[in-house]
């Protein structure tokens, strides 16, 4: 662990991005008490720019509502909608992985021609379909990220998997007696799991730009503020009043940075490129 | 050419409804107007189907109104409020079961075939009264059509049947198709509907999918010296900032239905070679309304559907939601329809207090931290007003502590779950107002309408005495009789609202200034366009 920490110090990309990310985060949980307007009341006069009246110090949307409470609860579905995503297809994806791996022959077959047919089917429009049939919610999109996601994880996996099990000490456990369930979870997972876990990065930028387009298509959870909602909802204003797309974008490109640049450490930390090399 | 006089009418309907925007009508005589020539307007979608007989909608109307006529259209300062075009006359017989069109002499259709009242019959009987959307229910009634002369049409009726009416749907339900194209086919499959052939100051030149449709000049057009342009180009537009930028690099000389967005109007008058209009669109009112269904135990309860109507802010809704391009509405029909408008019926004004008494009145008591009830609302996504409209009254409810969650839909989804599966508590939609109550209006409050049928009473709403009123309306030939009857329905609708009136709008248009003779009538951006030129 200590070890793990030291090489994530050592990337620049690395701290650059946590630092990032650590301001959306603190931005995200800490909402409620340094802003605690309601971000879809109705506070002011419509369409003010920003900076130009101290209460609403990023002016107000086309409604009138604050578009510093509304930045800042997006960043808060953002994140939520990335990380659970995230967490879903690496679960799933690593559960299919291992399972595949570790059987092998027909079950690996069948398991990876599934994992095939997602495959072909790009992942954003899994999401669409997903949601157009389930309806918009924050949990659907999670779980249609998550659908589209999972399948860099399963072939990962059981890539890690199926070179891990030749291994001697695998071969030990098992001459030993081990149960299989066990082999799985105590010798191969903890092995496997680090090279998957440095898709993280990726699969969480995916989850909020695929988030931010299903908001922008009309998709996105009509209850819940997020940035691809305010881009979407400032389109029609582009000419006329951009800030209201351009705040909500800024917010975006910056998680997804920051997000690529954590990756970029993370990768150097679980030392990946070394170990192959 | 002539300086049309602006009747009283005329300028209540383009003055009631868009006080404050630029009403500037522009009637043409300042300039020269040159011979000929070309415009290119934009076309925000290329319907499936564009025959107007069949489908009586006004993205079919923009394009196929130049192609196809109907036999009267509306005026601003004709009699009736019509102007006529294949019928130059119309007269009803005193029982109500008769009506006589006199046709127009010497009309040729597109190839050349001559214009009868066989045409007139047969558009009637197979095409209008059988398949219109709109035809279907004011034609109902309608049992045959006898052809005496070739320029005479004797509509006759089952049941009395308003002149009014009839006179009131002419412009929307009466587009005329040519028998000889259509009879003994399949008529919703006839190959015309796409490429339609009509007697119209337009002939149908070419379709470019994605692209653009071209219309030519009818050289055999009946209006003397009319159309006065060579060509009419519809160019395919769906992109609403696209239709703004090719308005400003001037690529497109008029831009129709707001395409372009009512945010970006402020910039685009500041432009000399652009302007805003708001007439043309005083026949073609929307209305901005709160379906509600009744179905729901809680909405109900009268007190709770009048709590919502005070809770809405309508002068919010009018000036951010619309910014400022529509009127605040008072019941069912518009301010713009004067023939049938009450002003005397049950008001709503905003008012948050008494909301929450008629609330506490109704036994939904306000809870600490928690909300008196929760209801699903589902906003249409056809407008971009419509979908604001949601958010905004999801915010209304929640100061008079009513939770509503948002539920939000594609357009077919919208209408299954409204209309069909009857999957909603409350709705923000978008009715039509056309010209008479009976037309599209009726059916939002009346009972008994078929599970599926889209823009009617779907909420289970039913008052057996706006049902009898709404039933003696529709039999009832004299004018002032008939008026009282609508009198009687605005008031009975407001006090007890099966539905929420919102706010009216028109749209606008943004157009060159080069050209000429734009709004001067009340369904102009769906008229024919004989009249309309470009300055030299």
């Amino acid at each position: 662990m200590k070890a793990f920490v030291r090489r994530f110090m050592s990337s620049p990309e690395g701290i650059a991005g946590a630092l990032v990310l650590l301001l959306l985060a603190l931005a995200a949980v800490l909402a409620p008490i340094i802003l605690p307007g309601d971000p879809a009341a109705i506070v002011g006069r419509p369409l003010l720019p920003p900076f130009s009246d101290a209460s609403f110090p990023l002016g107000t949307d086309q409604l009138g509502r604050d578009v510093l409470t509304r930045l800042v609860y997006g960043a808060q579905a953002s994140l939520t909608v990335g990380l659970s995503s995230a967490l879903v297809a690496i679960l799933a994806g690593t559960l299919v992985g291992t399972v595949a791996g570790l059987a092998g022959g027909l079950v690996d077959e069948a398991l990876m021609r599934v994992v095939d047919a997602f495959q072909i089917v790009p992942g954003f429009l899994l999401a669409l379909a997903f949601v157009s049939v389930a309806g918009p919610s924050l949990a659907v999109i999670v779980l249609a990220v998550g659908l589209g996601a999972w399948t860099g994880p399963a072939r990962l996996a059981r890539a890690e998997v199926l070179s891990i099990r030749e291994r001697d000490y695998v071969a030990s456990a098992r001459v030993i007696g081990m149960h299989p369930a066990e082999i799985a979870f105590r010798e191969v997972l903890p092995n496997a799991l680090p090279p998957v876990l440095s898709l993280v990065s990726v699969i969480v930028a995916a989850a909020v730009l695929i988030e931010a387009a299903l908001s922008f298509l009309g998709l996105g959870d009509p209850n819940a503020v997020t940035w691809g909602g305010m881009i979407a909802e400032g389109r029609n204003l582009l000419r006329s009043a951009p800030f209201l797309s351009i705040i909500p974008g800024l917010g975006l490109v910056s998680a997804v940075v920051g997000i690529y640049l954590f990756g970029e450490g993370l990768v150097e930390a679980l030392s990946i490129r070394g170990r192959r090399a | 050419m002539s300086i049309p006089e602006i009747s009283r009418r005329g300028l209540m309907q383009s003055t009631a409804v868009l006080a404050g925007a630029a009403v500037l009508p522009r009637w043409g005589f300042a300039q020269d107007a040159m011979q000929g020539g070309r415009l290119v307007v934009a076309a925000d979608s290329e319907p499936r189907n564009l025959n107007p007989a069949i489908v009586a909608s006004n993205g079919v109307f923009y394009i196929a109104s130049k192609i196809i006529e109907p036999l009267a259209e509306a005026s601003f300062d004709g009699p009736d409020g019509l102007a006529p075009r294949l019928a130059t006359s119309w007269q009803g017989s005193d029982d109500g079961l008769s009506v006589t069109f006199k046709l127009r002499e010497g009309v040729t259709w597109h190839d050349g075939k001559p214009f009868t009242s066989a045409d007139v019959a047969f558009s009637a009987m197979e095409v209008w009264k059988s398949l219109q959307n709109i035809g279907r229910t004011v034609l109902a009634n309608l049992e045959t059509v006898d052809t005496p002369d070739e320029l005479t049409a004797v509509f006759k009726f089952s049941e009395p049947t308003p002149l009014q009416l009839i006179r009131n749907a002419l412009p929307v339900v009466s587009s005329v198709l040519p028998r000889h194209l259509y009879e003994g086919t399949d008529i919703a499959e006839n190959p015309a509907n796409n490429e339609p052939v009509g007697t119209g100051p337009f002939v149908f030149a070419e379709h470019r999918p994605g692209e653009y449709y071209r219309l030519t000049r009818n050289e055999a057009y009946w209006g003397d010296g009319e159309p006065k342009l060579d060509e009419l180009i519809f160019r395919v537009l769906p992109d609403r900032a696209g239709a703004a930028a090719a308005l400003e690099a001037g690529e497109i000389q008029l831009a129709a239905f707001s395409q372009v967005p009512l945010s970006d109007l402020e910039r685009i008058s500041a432009n000399s070679e652009l302007e805003v209009v708001t007439k043309g669109y005083e026949a073609l009112t929307y209305q901005l309304i709160v379906e509600i269904n009744h179905r729901n135990e809680v909405l109900k309860n009268l007190k709770v559907r009048q709590a919502i109507a005070h809770a809405i802010d309508k002068t919010f809704v009018v000036d951010t939601v619309f910014l400022g391009y529509a009127a605040e509405a008072t019941g069912p029909v518009p301010k713009n329809a004067p023939e049938f408008y009450e002003p005397d019926v049950t008001q709503y004004p905003f008012d948050v207090e008494k909301a929450k008494a008629l609330l506490d009145e109704a036994g939904y008591p306000a809870k600490d931290g928690g909300a008196r009830f929760s209801i699903r609302l589902l906003p249409a996504p056809f407008f971009s007003e419509t979908r604001a409209m949601g958010d905004y009254l999801k915010q209304a409810l929640a100061v008079i502590g009513v939770e509503a969650e948002l539920v939000s839909n594609d357009a077919p989804g919208h209408l299954n779950a409204v209309y069909k599966d009857h999957d909603f508590d409350l709705s923000i939609g978008a009715a039509v107002f056309r010209g008479d109550p009976a037309i599209s209006t009726t059916n939002l409050v009346q009972s008994g309408i078929p599970d599926g049928t889209f823009f009617s009473n779907q909420g289970g709403y039913a008052n057996p005495e706006i049902d009898k009123i709404i039933a003696e309306a529709l039999v009832t030939v004299d004018t002032q009789k008939r008026i009282e009857l609508y009198d009687e329905f605005q008031k009975r609708v407001t006090a007890d609202l099966p539905l929420i009136n919102v706010a009216d709008w028109g749209f606008t248009s943004v157009v060159s200034v080069d050209v000429l003779n734009v709004g001067n009538n009340p369904r102009w951006v769906v008229s024919g366009w004989a009249d309309t030129e470009i300055a030299a």
